[in-house]
């Protein structure tokens, strides 16, 4: 194993002009009377064009964070970047001014939210809520706004697109709503778009149908995708690369099949192992014992006791974040146990 | 104590209906057939699964179960005897045998209670123990789900997901039932914490001779817990058989879609896909039951009536009993795009 470290390294080792999107060292925090959260710790990642990343963890390992930390929408207070640099392409998204950044927000960047129905206002019909982003990016107007619209429900298999534009959210079905979402997405071109867990609130068939679109889109358009998940199975279907995130950080990186099979850190096997499959019966799964913890002081591992880990290169494309140069120890892994 | 074939508890003919439109004098005039006749038999000890999507009446059928909905028709057949029998004394050791957990373990737990409260009340209820004997039995049970017995005197919101989901275990073991409805006990949790409670439930079952009704999406979760499952299409069974028998030779379309739809395991898996076409229609006017298939040539006459047909030992599949095509269609009522 090779022992080159730090993240900054991770991102320098490829030609940087292929990517469309570069996180370096990101740092999110949330500050309150009660301490500090740490939600996003320090993480760096990169997309290609026409590639998807998975962003798997559980809840409160400041995955959406992250994500929302790239629109520049989190929640000020409490939340704030404290650091890092977001570049999509080349330009550093945190250093734009927030009427620059609404430029960038819906056109370049977009996201697909969890759930339809709170992303879609039930009061403006679905011809309003598309074409919204295409008046303000494009300057579309009138009939050539209209057929924009047509089109980009078309794109998204939605059927007699023309009549359908006048419905209002609660007229489509769950699954229909999450591909208008995905319409208002993709409508304005993006060169990145981040899905946070676009497939939870539907049922396994709308979901399988869901997955299969955006696959279908990313080949028509190139677009790269960010994707939210705590699932396996997403990661498995849609994901060319995975970051797995734990406690607000990114504990290990690498391609998908390196992922399964050959994963190298505890989180990572655990996950892999603790998830039961349709395919084969098994007579105990593994639970991985204890809460994760919640990082708002500093989280020791539990074999070690170290509170700062650093990524260290395990083969070519594959990162792991290790207790320093303690190689005994597997790999960065605080828990709680009750 | 079970009946003759050692079945627990027995759904016959199953129904629910609920009344559309119109107002509280006149009462509706269309009704909505959230459960439309199922039979099902879980026999004691064992696990049964029932899987389906949104709106196939899995929940409804829980709460009938529950005895939280009253069926428009059918029976409910408990330790062979009639579940429905409104006699007070019945109804009291029918609902302290039959308990649930829930999905959602942020919502199933009084906020203003403490634990010790949430899990004796059953207890204050339903027995004459002492109050000294009541604190005792929680300290048992808070043991057996895997909490500690201090933990009693705390609220719902001290605790992580996972130990909530454990509270509410722990308050549907008080009573010592004999079937506990499990309402996606897992679904609302962490991935890395399912396992635990999926462990845990699966140890319980083994202790306590438990019996379980699962109702869940998730099909490797279904492959995980349950002995014999049964799978739901717009309010009525569509497919039942031995969860082995049915993830190896799904018969139905339905059961074969929702299998095909199902995420893969590994990016190089060579699972086939099996993508469902149309949408299921609106539960209060459904379509003739062999759509899917082939347009029934006169869908007012045909493909109204649902049959079930034995496709190996405990394998049954629905059947369109009166289609009007020679192989007969399965029943599968769906609105084309």
């Amino acid at each position: 194993m090779a022992t080159e470290t730090s993240s900054e390294q991770a991102n320098k080792d490829n030609n940087d002009n292929e990517y469309v999107l570069e996180v370096n060292d990101l740092q999110t925090y949330f500050v309150s009377k009660w301490g500090t959260v740490k939600a996003v710790d320090g993480i760096s990642f990169k997309l290609k064009k026409g590639e998807t990343l998975g962003i798997v963890g559980e809840s409160g390992s400041g995955k959406s964070v992250t994500v929302t930390s790239l629109m520049r929408l989190v929640p000020s207070p409490p939340g704030h970047i404290v650091g890092g640099e977001v570049l999509l392409e080349g330009q550093d998204l945190l250093k734009l001014s927030d009427k620059e950044m609404e430029k960038v927000r819906g056109d370049k960047l977009a996201m697909i939210l969890q759930d339809p129905m709170t992303a879609l206002n039930p009061v403006f019909d679905i011809e309003d809520q598309v074409g919204e982003a295409l008046g303000i990016h494009e300057g579309l107007k009138g009939n050539t706004l209209k057929d924009t619209v047509i089109d980009m429900l078309q794109k998204v298999r939605i059927p007699a697109a023309d009549t359908r534009m006048k419905d209002y959210p609660h007229q489509l079905s769950g699954g229909m709503r999450q591909r208008v979402v995905g319409a208002i997405g993709i409508s304005c071109n993006p060169v990145v778009l981040i899905a946070d867990e676009p497939t939870t609130s539907l049922d396994a068939t709308i979901q399988a149908q869901y997955l299969n679109l955006l696959n279908e889109l990313q080949e028509e358009t190139g677009v790269g995708i960010i994707f939210i998940t705590h699932d396996f199975g997403v990661v498995a279907k849609m994901c060319d690369r995975v970051a797995v995130m734990y406690a607000g950080k990114i504990v290990e990186q690498a391609d998908v099949r390196e992922i399964f099979n050959n994963p190298q850190h505890p989180y990572t096997q655990a996950l892999i192992a603790s998830v039961p499959k349709m395919e084969e019966n098994v007579d105990r799964l593994y639970a991985i014992p204890g809460n994760p913890p919640i990082p708002n002081k500093p989280t020791p591992c539990q074999t070690c006791g170290e509170a700062s880990p650093i990524l260290v290169k395990h083969s070519e494309d594959h990162w792991v974040a290790k207790c320093g140069s303690d190689t005994s120890c597997q790999g960065w892994f605080p828990r709680d146990l009750d | 104590m079970t009946s003759e074939n050692g079945a627990l508890l027995e759904l016959k003919n199953l129904k629910k209906h609920f009344p559309i439109g119109g107002n509280f004098i006149t009462g509706g005039h269309e009704y909505l057939k959230a459960v439309d006749g199922i039979n099902l038999t879980i026999e004691e000890g064992t696990t049964y699964g029932l899987v389906g999507e949104s709106g196939c009446g899995k929940s409804t059928t829980a709460k009938m179960i529950l005895q939280l909905e009253d069926p428009t028709e059918g029976e409910i057949i408990f330790e062979g005897r009639n579940a429905l029998d409104k006699k007070s004394s019945a109804q009291r050791d029918y609902k302290s045998k039959v308990q649930a957990v829930f999905q959602d373990p942020w919502a199933s737990l009084n906020p203003r209670m403490r634990v010790q409260d949430i899990i004796s009340e059953p207890l204050q209820v339903n027995t004459k123990l002492t109050k000294g004997e009541i604190k005792t039995k929680v300290g048992e049970i808070l043991d057996q789900v895997g909490l500690h017995p201090y933990q009693a005197g705390l609220y719902p919101h001290e605790f992580s997901g996972g130990q909530r989901q454990r509270i509410g275990v722990a308050r549907a073991l008080a009573l010592n039932p004999k079937l506990i409805v499990l309402d996606e006990p897992v679904s609302a949790l962490d991935v890395s914490i399912r396992a635990q409670i999926m462990n845990l439930l699966m140890d319980l079952q083994k202790e306590y001779g438990l019996t379980y009704l699962l109702i869940a999406h998730h099909l490797a979760t279904v492959r995980y817990m349950c002995d014999k499952m049964g799978v739901m299409y717009l309010g009525k069974m569509v497919e039942t058989a031995d969860t082995d028998d049915l993830f190896d030779n799904p018969t139905h379309p339905y059961t074969q879609a929702l299998i095909g739809a199902a995420l893969p395991y590994h990016p190089d898996s060579d699972k086939e896909e099996n993508i469902l076409q149309g949408e299921v229609p609106s539960p209060i006017n459904p379509p003739s039951c062999c759509s899917y298939e082939r347009l029934c040539p006169d869908p007012e006459n045909s493909g109204q009536t649902i049959g079930y047909k034995e496709v190996g030992p405990n394998h049954s599949v629905a059947i369109a009993e009166d289609c009007y095509s020679e192989h007969g269609c399965h029943y599968f009522p769906r609105v084309r795009q």
